[in-house]
Order: C-alpha cells, then sequence, then structure tokens
C-alpha cells in the first residue's frame, strides 16, 4: 500500500457563517481527465508540462457562438482573431466551422493564407501593416481595416500602381460608456475624425469603402457598450447612404467578448458574472435591428471574436515539483509551469485543480512556476489541497493568448495536444529542443573556440 | 405588333374559337371550308367584321375582340343565314342586323354567367339564330336558299363535267358509316353538310390538337353506342345535324375546361349519354316552334356541369378546372402537370419563416400533442443545439431555452390586425390553458391569408395594432405563454383574423429544409417534424442579377449580333421579358430570393429562349455547393409539332421529360468582389433516358449577368452583357 500522505494540522478561522459545525466545504473538485483521457496519460505521453486542447469543445463553443447570433440577425459572419491563437490546427478548426481570420500583422496574413483561407475572406486590422503587407492585401482582395490617417494616405498612394480596387474599411474608436475609452485605435467618431476619414475615402474615388469597423475593448463585462457601439457605427452607415448614396456591406463589431475566467480583483468568480453569448447578441443586433438601416442594406455582422471562443477549450496539464512552507507559515506550491508559459497569470485567477484526488482540505496557498524569478506566481492565494512531488495539475481555461504570448524563458516551450472529436490525441505543436533555439543562432567565427580569448584576456 | 393587327388577330381567332382554339394553321383550314358554300362563308365572314367593329366602335375590351370570343358566335349566325337565304341586299341588311345583335347577347350572357367564371360558349349565337328564324318567316321579300338541291346542275355550273366526275368519284368511295356521320357532324358545326368539309374540319382539329381530335372521337363514338343502345340511329340526317354537340361536349370537358386525363375520358362516358337525353328533350320542346336545337344541348350540359365543378370542395375526382388558360389541351395539360410539380399547391401569398437562422420543428401538421381537428396545420419551432437539446443548463428557467426571447419577424408583408398581450411567461413545465395561445399576434397578408404567432413574450411586441410591417421586420419575442411548458413558437396559417381560427393547410416559401441529414431548397414546402429549417438569405450581386424590374434592358452581344430585352408587364402585372428583334417573350415569378421562368412563347432559336431555360429557377440566396433542380412543361423543350404520339397519349403517360438542374459554386468568397459561376444543364429524357443534354453557364459579378453561355452539341453560343447594359444600375 503506497504511504499516505502527511498533512499538517491547520487551524482557520471560519468567516463565513455557520452551516454546520464542519464549516463550509472547501473540496476541490479534480480534473482527472480531459475529454475521457486520463491526464496522467496524457502527461505520460506527451510530457509536462503540456497544453492540451479539446476540438469537442472549440466546436461546441463556435455553434454556441453562432446559434446567438444568426438566430437574432439575418446575416452573420465570424472570423477568428488570429492573436488569440494561431495555432494551424487551431485556425482550421474555426476555418472549418466557417470562420474568416482576423490578421493584424503580415506574418498572421501569411499564415491565414497558408491556412487555405482565400484573401477574400482575410480581414487586416492593427496599426503596423507595411507597405508590402498593404499591397499583397489589396492584391489578394482582403479587407483592410485602415487604423490612421498615414495608412490611408499609403493605400491612396499604392491605388497608382495597384491594378485592384482596395477593399476597405475604418475603425472607428468612440465613447461607449467605459473607461477607460480605447482611442488609440482608429478613428474617433466623437471628435468627428471617422467622418473626416470617410470623406477622404469617399472623395478619393479610388477605394471600395465595405464596412465600418469598432473593437471597444477587451474583456468586456458591460453589453450595454456593444449597444451604445453598434448604434454609433449603425449612424455612421445611414449618414454615408444619405451623403454618398453609398450603402456598405458590412459592420465589424470587433472582439472583446469576456471567457469565464475570474479576472484579478474580480469579487464574483468569472463564471457567474461573464455575459453571455445570447447578452452580447442581443444587445448588437437589437441595436441594427432598430436602427435607421433601411431594411433591404441590412449589412452582414462580423463578429472577431477571440478569446470566449477558445478559452474553454484549452488546458494546461503539468506536475507537482515541490511544496515548501513560507516566511509567514503559508504554504507554497511548485509546479512545472510558469508565467512564461502562462501570460494570461497576469490577469486572470486561473482556475487550478489537481489532477488526482485528493483529501477534503484545502489551505491557503500561494502557487509558483518553477522559473528562477520572482514574478513567477500563477496563484498569490488559492485554497488549495497538497499536492505531492510529482502530482499531476491542470489548469483550465488558458485557450487564449497564451500559444501566442508564451515565452521561450529558462524553460522550453512544451507540447501541444489537440484532442479530436473521436477521443484521439493529435500533437499540434512539438516541444521545442536545444536544436529550436540554437539552429536560430549564429556563433561569429573568433567564438566558436570556448578555451582561449577571454582567459588569455583576463590574464 | 401594330395598332390595328388585332383586326386580323380577331377575324382568324373568331373562326378557331369555335374549338376553342387560337391557332393560324386551324384558322386558315377553317375559313376556305366556310367558303365551300361561297355564300355561306361571305355572310360569315361579314357577321365577324360587323360584330368585331361594333365591339370596337362601343368600347368593348380589344382583348377580347382580338381573342375572337364575340365574333366566333356570329360567325356561326352568319354562316347559318347564309346557308337559309338566298343572297341579295336584304340578307346583308339581316346579316348587320344579326351580327350586332349576337354581339349584343354575348355581352349579355357574359355579363350574367361571366360573375361564376363561366364562359359565354355560343349561346348568343343559339339564342340570335332563334330570333332570326323566328322573324324572318315573316319577311316575305326573303327568298330561301335552293343551291345545293340539285348539287350536280350546280357542280355542273360551277366546274364543268371533270367536278361532276370527281364528286362521283368522291361519293363512290367507301366511307363506314359511322365514320362518315362523324364527319357529317363536324362539317355541321360550319353549316357545311358535306363529307369534304368533315375530313378537311378533322385535319384542322389534328393540327390544332392531337387531344381535342381524340376527344372529339370519343365523343362521338360514345354517342353513337348510345344510340344504338336506345334504338335510334344517330346516322340519319337530322340527327346528325345536331350530332357535332357530341364533339364539342367531349372537347370542352375531357380536355379544354378539365386538363385531360384518365377520369376525364372516363367522365365521357356519363356526360356524352347526358347530352343525348337533354338533346332528344329539348328537341321535343323545340318543335312546336319549328326551332333546331343547334348547339344548345352541349352548351346547356357545358354550362352545368363546369358550375358543378366550382361547388367541391377537394379534388377526390381528380378532375382539375384550369386557372390560366393556354387555348390547346396539350399546352394546357403540360403547363399543369408542370405547374403541379413545381409549385403544388397554388399559395397567392408567398409566406415565409418567422424568424432567423435555423431552427427545429417540435411539432408539425397533424402533430402528436395539440396540432390537431381544426388546428392540425400548424407548425411549432425551436431552436436546438447538436446534441438535440432545446436548452443549457437544466432548462429550469425559460431563459434557458434557446428561442427564448429570440425575434420574431413578420413571415410576409401585412397588416396587424390583433395584439394579445400581457400574459405572463408560464412557469418551466406548467401551462395556462386559461389562455390557450398565450400572447399572440395576427396578420393580414391578403384577404383570407392571415397568419398567427403565438406563446410571444409578454411586453416584448415591437409593433401595434394597425400597423403595416414588411417581411422581415421585427415583431415580438418567443416566449412562454399560454398553453406552453416550454418556450417555444407557434406559427399558423388562418383564412380569418381570429385568435383561435381554424388553420390554413397552406405551404411556407423559399426555406431551406434540413430533413434527414440533407439540406434542400424548396420554393414551397411543409416542413415535418424533425426538421430544421431556415429562411434563404439573398446574396446582393445574385440578387441584383435576376430581379428583373419592369422597365430594365438587358443587352447581350454574340457571334451573330447583339440582342436586346425588356422587362414588361402585361395588364394582369403578369411579368416578362420581351425580345426586341423577335417579339419572343418568357413570362417569370419573382420575388427577394427566387427567379422562376412559367411561359416562353416566340422563337426557339432567339437567345430569349435559352435564357428561359437556363435561368428557369434561380434563388438569389444559396448554401455552399446547392443543387436545384426543376423540370420543363414537354411542350416547352421538345418541339410540340413534332410530338404527336406522346400528344395522344399524353393525358394518360408522359414519356418524355426536361429536367433542369442548377449548380452553385461550393464555396463563396467573401462578401465583395463577388463573382459567381452559376452552371447547369437541361437534360431532355425519352421513357427516361437522357437523349441530349445542353449545358449552360452564368457569371455573375456586381453588374449583374456579364456572360452567359450555352453549349449545345452543334452549337455554342457565348453572350456577354454590353457595357451599356452593365452601366444601367
Amino acid at each position: 500500500m503506497e504511504k499516505l500522505t502527511f498533512e499538517r494540522p491547520v487551524i482557520q478561522k471560519i468567516n463565513a457563517g455557520l452551516p454546520s459545525k464542519f464549516g463550509i466545504s472547501s473540496r476541490m473538485e479534480p480534473i482527472t481527465d480531459i475529454e475521457g483521457i486520463p491526464v496522467r496519460r496524457l502527461i505520460e505521453e506527451f510530457g509536462s508540462p503540456v497544453f492540451v486542447f479539446s476540438e469537442a469543445t472549440i466546436r461546441k463553443t463556435y455553434k454556441e457562438a453562432w446559434r446567438a447570433f444568426s438566430t437574432r440577425y439575418p446575416r452573420v459572419q465570424f472570423a477568428w482573431s488570429y492573436k488569440t491563437n494561431y495555432l494551424n490546427s487551431i485556425c482550421r478548426v474555426f476555418h472549418q466551422e466557417g470562420s474568416w481570420a482576423e490578421v493584424v500583422s503580415g506574418f498572421e496574413y501569411d499564415k491565414a493564407i497558408t491556412n487555405g483561407v482565400p484573401g477574400e475572406q482575410i480581414i487586416f486590422n492593427g496599426p503596423d501593416k507595411s507597405r508590402d503587407d498593404l499591397a499583397k492585401a489589396i492584391a489578394n482582395g482582403s479587407l483592410i481595416h485602415i487604423d490612421h490617417f498615414d495608412e490611408l494616405y499609403e493605400i491612396i498612394d499604392l491605388c497608382g500602381t495597384s491594378v485592384k480596387r482596395p477593399k476597405v474599411a475604418i475603425r472607428v474608436n468612440m465613447d461607449t460608456g467605459i473607461y477607460p475609452q480605447w482611442d488609440r485605435f482608429g478613428f474617433n467618431y466623437e471628435n468627428g475624425e471617422a467622418w473626416d476619414a470617410l470623406n477622404r475615402i469617399m472623395v478619393s474615388g479610388k477605394m471600395d469603402l465595405l464596412g465600418l469597423h469598432a473593437h471597444i475593448g477587451t474583456y468586456m463585462m458591460q453589453t450595454g457598450s456593444y449597444h451604445i457601439a453598434a448604434d454609433k457605427l449603425a449612424a455612421l452607415a445611414v449618414g454615408l447612404e444619405r451623403k454618398y448614396n453609398h450603402v456598405i456591406s458590412y459592420i465589424d463589431m470587433g472582439g472583446g467578448f469576456a471567457s469565464k475566467n475570474t479576472l484579478k480583483g474580480a469579487y464574483y468568480p468569472g463564471s457567474d458574472t461573464t455575459p453571455s453569448f445570447d447578452d452580447y447578441a442581443e444587445a448588437i443586433t437589437s441595436s441594427l435591428m432598430k436602427s435607421e438601416i433601411k431594411p433591404e442594406n441590412l449589412p452582414m455582422l462580423i463578429l472577431e471574436n477571440g478569446r470566449a471562443l477558445i478559452d474553454d477549450a484549452g488546458y494546461l496539464a503539468g506536475t507537482v515539483i515541490a511544496n515548501k512552507r513560507l516566511a509567514d507559515g503559508r504554504r507554497a506550491t511548485i509546479i512545472d509551469a510558469g508565467v512564461n508559459l502562462l501570460f494570461t497569470s497576469f490577469w486572470y485567477e486561473h482556475d487550478l485543480r489537481p489532477a488526482v484526488n485528493v483529501s477534503d482540505q484545502t489551505e491557503d496557498t500561494t502557487i509558483y512556476g518553477p522559473l528562477c524569478m520572482n514574478i513567477d506566481v500563477i496563484r498569490g492565494s488559492i485554497q488549495f489541497p497538497l499536492l505531492k512531488k510529482g502530482d499531476q495539475y491542470v489548469i483550465r481555461r488558458v485557450g487564449a493568448y497564451n500559444n501566442t504570448q508564451w515565452l521561450q524563458f529558462i524553460t522550453l516551450r512544451p507540447n501541444v495536444v489537440m484532442i479530436d472529436i473521436t477521443g484521439t490525441p493529435h500533437i499540434i505543436r512539438h516541444g521545442e529542443t536545444l536544436n529550436t533555439i540554437n539552429d536560430l543562432e549564429s556563433v561569429p567565427e573568433h567564438l566558436e573556440s570556448t578555451d582561449n580569448g577571454t582567459t588569455q584576456r583576463t590574464k | 405588333m401594330s395598332k390595328m393587327a388585332w383586326i386580323w388577330q380577331s377575324m382568324l381567332n373568331s373562326y378557331s374559337q369555335i374549338f376553342f382554339s387560337d391557332n393560324r394553321l386551324f384558322a386558315a383550314i377553317l375559313v376556305p371550308v366556310t367558303f365551300m358554300d361561297f355564300y355561306a362563308g361571305l355572310f360569315g365572314l361579314m357577321a365577324v367584321l360587323i360584330t368585331n367593329l361594333t365591339a370596337w366602335m362601343i368600347g368593348l375590351d380589344t382583348f377580347k375582340i382580338s381573342k375572337g370570343y364575340y365574333g366566333f358566335n356570329a360567325l356561326l349566325v352568319g354562316l347559318g343565314l347564309g346557308i337559309y337565304f338566298e343572297p341579295g341586299m336584304l340578307l346583308v341588311l339581316i346579316v348587320v342586323i344579326a351580327g350586332i345583335l349576337t354581339l349584343l347577347i354575348a355581352v349579355a350572357v357574359e355579363g350574367v354567367i361571366g360573375k361564376y367564371a363561366l364562359p359565354h360558349l355560343s349561346l348568343p349565337f343559339v339564342f340570335a339564330l332563334w330570333a332570326l328564324v323566328l322573324a324572318t318567316r315573316e319577311f316575305t321579300a326573303l327568298g330561301l336558299n335552293e343551291r345545293w338541291i340539285y348539287t350536280l346542275n350546280d357542280l355542273y355550273i360551277l366546274g364543268g363535267q371533270p367536278l361532276v366526275n370527281l364528286y362521283e368519284w368522291w361519293n363512290g368511295l367507301y366511307i363506314p358509316v359511322s365514320l362518315r356521320s362523324y364527319l357529317l357532324s363536324l362539317g355541321a358545326i360550319l353549316f357545311q353538310y358535306s363529307v369534304f368539309s368533315g375530313v378537311l374540319l378533322a385535319i384542322g382539329l389534328l393540327i390544332y390538337s392531337r387531344i381535342a381530335f381524340t376527344l372529339s372521337l370519343a365523343g362521338f363514338y360514345i354517342a353513337w353506342l348510345f344510340y344504338e343502345l336506345i334504338g335510334a340511329e344517330l346516322s340519319e340526317v337530322n340527327y346528325s345535324y345536331i350530332g357535332f354537340n357530341y364533339i364539342l361536349t367531349a372537347i370542352a370537358t375531357g380536355g379544354f375546361f378539365v386538363i385531360p386525363n384518365r377520369n376525364s375520358y372516363l367522365s365521357l362516358l356519363v356526360l356524352i349519354p347526358i347530352v343525348a337525353v337533354i338533346t332528344v328533350s329539348l328537341t321535343a320542346i323545340m318543335a312546336p316552334f319549328g326551332l333546331p336545337v343547334y348547339a344548345l344541348p352541349f352548351n346547356v350540359l357545358v354550362l352545368t356541369y363546369l358550375y358543378a365543378l366550382k361547388f367541391r370542395t377537394d379534388n377526390r375526382a381528380d378532375l382539375s378546372t384550369l386557372f390560366v388558360q393556354l387555348n390547346s389541351p396539350e399546352k394546357n395539360l403540360y403547363s399543369y402537370v408542370n405547374y403541379r410539380e413545381r409549385f403544388g399547391k397554388e399559395s397567392p401569398v408567398d409566406v415565409h419563416l418567422p424568424f432567423f437562422g435555423g431552427w427545429k420543428v417540435t411539432q408539425a401538421h397533424d402533430g402528436e400533442y395539440t396540432h390537431k381537428g381544426d388546428w392540425r396545420h400548424a407548425w411549432d419551432f425551436e431552436i436546438t443545439d447538436d446534441d438535440g437539446k432545446t436548452f443549457k443548463n437544466r432548462g429550469d428557467f425559460a431563459e434557458d431555452y434557446y428561442c427564448y426571447g429570440k425575434t420574431v419577424i413578420a413571415p410576409a408583408d401585412g397588416v396587424v390586425e390583433i395584439i394579445a398581450d400581457g400574459i405572463e411567461d408560464n412557469i418551466i413545465g406548467e401551462r395556462n390553458p386559461e389562455d390557450n395561445w398565450g400572447n399572440t399576434i395576427v396578420l393580414k397578408h391578403s384577404d383570407f391569408i392571415y397568419s398567427k404567432l403565438s406563446h410571444l413574450k409578454s411586453g416584448s411586441f415591437s409593433v401595434k395594432k394597425g400597423d403595416t410591417v414588411k417581411k422581415g421586420d421585427e415583431l415580438a419575442r418567443c416566449g412562454n405563454s399560454g398553453n406552453s411548458p416550454y418556450p417555444h413558437l407557434h406559427f399558423q396559417i388562418q383564412s380569418t383574423p381570429y385568435v383561435g381560427s381554424r388553420t390554413l393547410d397552406y405551404p411556407l416559401s423559399n426555406i431551406f429544409i434540413e430533413h434527414a441529414g440533407t439540406r434542400s431548397l424548396h420554393t414551397i414546402g411543409k416542413p415535418a417534424k424533425e426538421d430544421t429549417v431556415s429562411n434563404i438569405m439573398p446574396e446582393a450581386p445574385l440578387r441584383r442579377a435576376f430581379h428583373l424590374i419592369p422597365g430594365k434592358i438587358l443587352e447581350f452581344k454574340t457571334d451573330d449580333g447583339e440582342v436586346t430585352w425588356e422587362v414588361k408587364r402585361d395588364v394582369w402585372q403578369n411579368r416578362y421579358i420581351e425580345c426586341a428583334a423577335t417579339g419572343s417573350k418568357a413570362w417569370f415569378r419573382v420575388d427577394d430570393v427566387m427567379l422562376q421562368f412559367t411561359n416562353f412563347d416566340g422563337d426557339r432559336s432567339a437567345l430569349l429562349y435559352y435564357f428561359y431555360l437556363a435561368a428557369y429557377r434561380v434563388s438569389a440566396g444559396y448554401s455552399s455547393g446547392l443543387v436545384i433542380r426543376d423540370t420543363y412543361p414537354v411542350n416547352m423543350v421538345f418541339n410540340p409539332y413534332l410530338i404527336p404520339l406522346q400528344d395522344f397519349v399524353a393525358p394518360f403517360f408522359r414519356y418524355l421529360s426536361g429536367e433542369y438542374t442548377l449548380e452553385y459554386p461550393e464555396s463563396k468568397a467573401g462578401l465583395h468582389d463577388s463573382t459567381y459561376r452559376l452552371s447547369g444543364s437541361i437534360i431532355r429524357k425519352i421513357m427516361g433516358r437522357k437523349k441530349d443534354e445542353i449545358r449552360f453557364s452564368f457569371l455573375i459579378n456586381n453588374q449583374g449577368i456579364c456572360e452567359f453561355i450555352i453549349d449545345r452539341d452543334h452549337r455554342k453560343i457565348n453572350a456577354t452583357c454590353t457595357e451599356k447594359s452593365a452601366s444601367s444600375y
């Protein structure tokens, strides 16, 4: 029989009433398997730590969002936000479901092309589009969302050499009642810059103005702000029709929908407070349906959601490295995934769960990553059961931004696995090796040998 | 068509209309037949001219005049007078009077029975000729016709010995008694009581319509057998003179006013003996006045029969009366069969689905829960996820249900008739039978077509009573009020404006139906339980290209030169494209999402004919890889003059067919810059086996149809739209 784990007795003050003499149960439900595959097996097979994605969850979430919008509005299109997670397999699942691609750099643009997305189905956002990027996007008939006047001038300039007419939209920022207001992207609505840009585009006559775009923020908990944003974009659309008799083809409401992760400092858990897709959809579509846009000109509604569509599908599974006591007596547990892999732990109180059966007792614990850096904290304080060295843990809802913002810092980035809808795991990104890193480096000739040089010079 | 062309048309049609036809060739045979007795023909023609001109002068409908509706009765009267009386100025005067009298009677009869949508047939002729026959007995100055009493003398005067010899030879030919009698009866229709006239008429009838010819024989021989049965001889002269009653009755009831099929032929077995009985009795009634019955028995039977058919509540006898008269039993049959296949039950107002996106039918017509009895033609809709569940979480609250709170939209243009509001949503699992329908809206779309949406959310209405709504306007939100244990949308079509009216068995238009995993597009359809349904959403470029609005000009350039088409509409608001060069016309129906051609008339080598075939059914909305299929009327894809065999058996069995297929691209590109290549085929089949195939394709861009290619074995037409046409948007 395996030796039982010794848990040090702790005395905790009960401060939430007294339902029974045992206090409130603080047992933490373990996650022992992902899509039917035991976490232990996944780690044995693919190493520790490992990112695990559930294809079924992606498709289910997509359909849920799609249902929310398509049953409220006659024409809806999703565009997968590449920066949220541009692992090819992930992108392709979204494209299979019908998503277009939303990219914010030349690199992402090329990635979308290699994923087989037709040029016309790529939305090119962001403040940094090089002249070459723009020329390519124009040639492919992609939708260019203009961010600033310098970009507009560059496009007008490119019109001189391009055979095709650029297909453009402008990004508009506006006061939607949230603070801080995002005003660094696009043209401002209230101060008239947006109209200024629209006038220049229409007067230039050199490009096709197809849409209007707004992206009011990220992790938006206020659906009302979307309603306001949609109102303002609709007003621009109506104005364009009155002034130029020009009918736009689409309104892009961007993304920014919250996932069910809990933000740091939030009072209630995200799963209780996050608006549902239905709430967002209702706010946006009710505005457009009631706007003054003529019914026959009702534009296509494009959404560029990333986080809300992918966060739930991603898991990070790993192994406990050690436990220790801190100076104030609190327990600290060190796990093998740190902020290098889990960039989002700067924003979220991640839902960390044991992957093995544990006792009912929990204790205030700090969870540290493996880095030799003081900032490497996954959870500052969590009621967590005791896990032994070598036990597995799972962190839920890590699908968004981690695989694009992770750092190759101190350690190498691990395998990423996708479990397909039949329950078969596939590696979709191989763990890095020393060669992955070294292959990119080159060493000048005089440094190739390590046994002289510096030693001689210090003598 | 020149302004005075109606005069010629009205004259020719006045001849062919006697046999319900507007066939020119047939008329070209009939005219000389009437002139077999020169003076009869002359006075007949005179009567036609007088009637048609009078009708025009007093301002009757030029269309009806040109169709010969007034003229054919006058023709018969004129022929009758010309046969009876010695030609002369007095007869001219009488014919003038007779022509005007016939016209007045025709208009009066039309006014009386036209209300019941019944044709006036030849009643005016019967009444007018009676009046004249009775009156002229007092006209002592009018001499009776003595021609053809001494036939050989007259022939000798006309053509000398050769004509007499020909006559002798002709009489010497063996013709069976019954056939001779049939031919005499045919000739008698035009007062030309000779076998030769009968032969000519029979040939004309055959040219006009194989079905009418068959029916004429069937009608006559059924009468013949009936007379045998009752012990009379139809071959006797006085009977032969009324034998045409059977022929005309057979054509009218067997194939002209009723779609020809097995049952319409079988009905003759009963109808013809009835005509015989009516004939005998009417003859007895008229005998004291010394008046022949002429075509009265035919008129009496056909009118009572057609009138009686109108009172049917269903068509279980499969005797379909027409809705569009194409003046030929063949055309009527082929187009009717095709119309039935394509459009099924007539739906005067297109009613669409009252929501956005894909919903599942959870109770269909004759449902197992509540769609029974008077309310059996209704649908319940809900939204489901991939697992077939209609709710998230545990479904304990109305908000958990996917359909709850979703927008309910107007299924068609209309006016808000009733709004019932203020009934609270039920707790899940409970019903509120007190307010069975819950919050409800009733829309009026046209007379006798209303739609009703029920179990809506309290206070969610965005329209009010009396509002005019357009298709797709938001009405309210889906709720859970009334007899509704969980949120769903009840949708029914009814003919009265009340909440709780009985339902109407009425189809939905232009919907995608996903049935057992396969998704298909239906012009009209009645989804079944478990089907997932959604509206077609039009794609702007496709809609622009195929939304043919009157006044629109389409111009194409081919190797043979340029063609110009204009979209027009006629007085009945039927829309058609007219080819400027050939005058060909292609009729169509179009709405937001669907273009469907219904008929073509004109030059079949014109590009417009191929356009009619290729754009036979085009949807402006589509899903990836959509394939649209349809069938053509037989006579529209096969040369109508080269399929006599099919015509003969068509009422019972159609072995020729034309199939239409249109394929949409696999996946669509972005929303802009959209060029679509639609391609398809027209396949002609004999006994279900492919005879030949025409391939075609359209290239659509933002300007419209920029290319139209037809690929036939011996001919490839490449039509590109001209600049002018492209800039007309």
